[in-house]
């Protein structure tokens, strides 16, 4: 019943967003654009936080993608939705062939990989002038479906809910049990025959072309990108405080952030034109801190003992 | 094993002899890289090596002690050197306020956590500057900063070689602390075994916030140093923070004296890169390449053990 409940939800969540373009103006769509690819990097970023390893390098993946993408039609000509699909696959396969090397690494020691990795692929953009354009960028000849301002937010969507659609499946599937042994002691996991390696490139693939279509829907939005934009350090900071402040290890709780987050932001980015950054470092700090769990764990742990506490009024024997 | 380390240093002695002969430059100026590398990677090493947590947050400080020196020097007028003792304990305050108030709350909590945690405050450092100041770059000038010695056709600046003095007067310093002092001494107890340390009486906490300090002192001070010969930006600090771990972790942590050598390999191999012309612009990945493979290293050569 209450399964049914929020199926019904979500499905009329998803309806309304679908039918935004029929009522909402082109600069409300523009925010929506960026609040879905911040909330889709967040929810991509989670889903591999869920085997507990954590990375920092989600803009090397997300400007890996955007680059694979606008090469794609520049260089090769490549029709530009088809390039989408191509900048996808090849953030996965490099993530695939990285996977082999980065994913023996544990705790800071892959965080900090993934952070280098992240300023790797920046320096050889940025020095492939001929190729990639140099730190000046790339300019495609054209915005994605003549650059009209539903058709933009429809595509991002249409990014947003695979990703979605992942994260889920994830959560539902043989995956969740496998990640979440492996993120709660390893060596367990490993005497009960999960094969780690497999499920933490599997995740480690997944999100990368996750971030890497993110990273393609964005260039060919927007026609252009350079280095610094592309691989801009906020890719990885906004979705990374988004889900930290959501509530990690769930789908639904970077989602929260990304609103949350995204919207606020927008609003700040106006009230101060410099270092509206910082309020995400204090969110990140005060969240460590305070609430772990994030909003949506709490809101849980509230009904949770709303609902106990109710029950133990109604004087049921238990 | 000692055959190894024979060959090993006789290549090192070798490619330096090699590289004297052809560009004397790229040894003069990678030393001079290499000691401001290794004066800002030292504290870093200390916290590693004895709080055991990596410091996100680490260049910022660095950052925040440049513009206290600015602002102090353009005030009153003074000289960076002058400001230097007074800036090296308003950071030292700074740090171990920061530490009391973040730091310690999370030093139970998984390593994530605080890998997490010192990330924010980084970014919070950094946006509460870009805040107040823009991210305009802010520079003094001093005449004894372009210094230089001509011997034969070769010119260089030498002012540069004070950062390579502080470094040794780091190692120098910290080596007499930890070995000749109670304090120092309980610190390196602590940094080995912390439970241990407890148990025999010394508080562990307090170990801890000392460490902080000192370590945010000789950054702060490093951040007067650094003043004189860069232009400040919000910024300046977070690459110096990847470097540090860099060279950290290149070093071994709780090795002090090696962080001095790692600052050689790295300062000596970027200025490798950038003596010639078509290759300047790839003289960053330099780092990049060597913390990864160094990461590797490790990393295979602990699971071989």
């Amino acid at each position: 019943m209450k399964n049914k409940t929020s199926y019904a939800i979500a499905a009329g969540i998803a309806v309304i967003m679908i039918a935004f373009p029929a009522f909402l103006g082109a600069y409300p769509l523009n925010v929506a654009r960026s609040v879905m690819t911040y909330m889709a990097l967040a929810i991509s970023w989670d889903m591999l936080l869920r085997s507990g390893q954590i990375s920092f390098g989600i803009a090397g993946l997300f400007g890996l993608g955007s680059y694979a993408s606008a090469l794609a039609v520049l260089r090769g000509g490549m029709d530009p939705f088809l390039s989408i699909v191509f900048a996808a696959v090849f953030a996965g396969v490099m993530a695939y062939a990285l996977g082999f090397v980065v994913l023996r690494l544990r705790s800071m020691y892959f965080s900090i990989t993934t952070l280098a990795l992240m300023e790797i692929f920046r320096i050889i953009i940025h020095n492939l002038h001929d190729f990639s354009g140099g730190p000046e960028g790339v300019v495609l000849p054209g915005v994605i479906f003549k650059g009209s301002a539903s058709a933009l937010y429809w595509l991002c969507l249409g990014g947003l809910f695979i990703t979605i659609g992942a994260s889920y499946y994830f959560e539902k599937s043989k995956m969740h049990l496998a990640l979440t042994a492996i993120r709660n002691d390893e060596t367990s996991a490993r005497s009960n025959g999960v094969d780690i390696f497999k499920y933490l490139l599997i995740a480690f693939v997944v999100t990368s072309t996750l971030q890497g279509m993110m990273g393609a829907i964005q260039v060919q939005s927007y026609g252009f990108t350079m280095p610094d934009t592309a691989f801009d350090g906020n890719f990885t900071l906004l979705p990374l405080a988004m889900a930290l402040l959501g509530g990690v290890h769930s789908t639904i709780g970077p989602m929260a952030g990304a609103v949350l987050l995204g919207v606020s932001a927008e609003w700040l980015k106006l009230q101060i034109p410099y270092g509206h950054l910082v309020v995400y470092g204090i969110i990140i700090i005060i969240v460590i801190l305070f609430m772990p769990q994030g909003i949506v764990g709490m809101v849980r742990k509230a009904s949770r003992t709303g609902r106990r506490s109710g029950r133990k009024a109604g004087a049921s024997n238990e | 094993m000692a055959n190894k380390r024979n060959a090993t240093t006789i290549v090192a002695i070798l490619a330096v002899v090699v590289l004297l002969l052809w560009r004397p430059t790229v040894i003069i100026y990678g030393l001079q890289a290499a000691g401001l590398y290794a004066t800002i990677a030292i504290p870093m090493g200390l916290i590693l090596g004895i709080v055991h947590i990596v410091n996100l947050a680490h260049g910022e400080f660095m950052m925040l002690a440049a513009y206290a020196t600015y602002m102090l020097c353009q005030s009153l007028g003074i000289d960076p050197y002058l400001a230097m003792i007074p800036v090296a304990i308003v950071t030292s305050a700074f740090g171990f306020l920061v530490y009391k108030l973040t730091i310690r709350q999370a030093l139970k909590a998984p390593e994530l956590n605080q890998l997490i945690l010192t990330f924010g405050l980084g970014i919070a450092i950094t946006q509460t500057m870009n805040l107040f100041f823009t991210s305009q770059t802010r520079k003094m000038s001093f005449g004894y900063v372009s210094a230089s010695i001509d011997i034969g056709e070769l010119s260089f600046g030498v002012y540069n070689f004070v950062f390579v003095g502080f470094a040794i007067l780091m190692v120098i310093g910290l080596r007499l602390y930890l070995t000749k002092t109670t304090a120092g001494k309980a610190a390196l107890a602590v940094g080995q075994n912390p439970k241990g340390a407890a148990i025999v009486g010394i508080d562990v906490d307090k170990t801890y916030g000392s460490v902080f300090a000192i370590a945010t002192a000789l950054v702060g001070m490093m951040g007067a140093v650094f003043i004189t010969r860069s232009a400040v930006f919000p910024t300046v600090g977070s690459p110096f923070t990847m470097k540090s771990f860099c060279l950290v972790a290149m070093a071994g942590i709780g090795n002090i004296p090696g962080i001095l050598g790692a600052s050689v390999l790295l300062g000596i191999s970027e200025n490798f890169l950038k003596a010639f012309r078509s290759l300047r612009g790839w003289s960053d990945i330099v780092f990049f390449v060597l913390i990864i493979t160094v990461i590797l290293g490790r990393s295979i050569k602990g699971k071989k053990a």
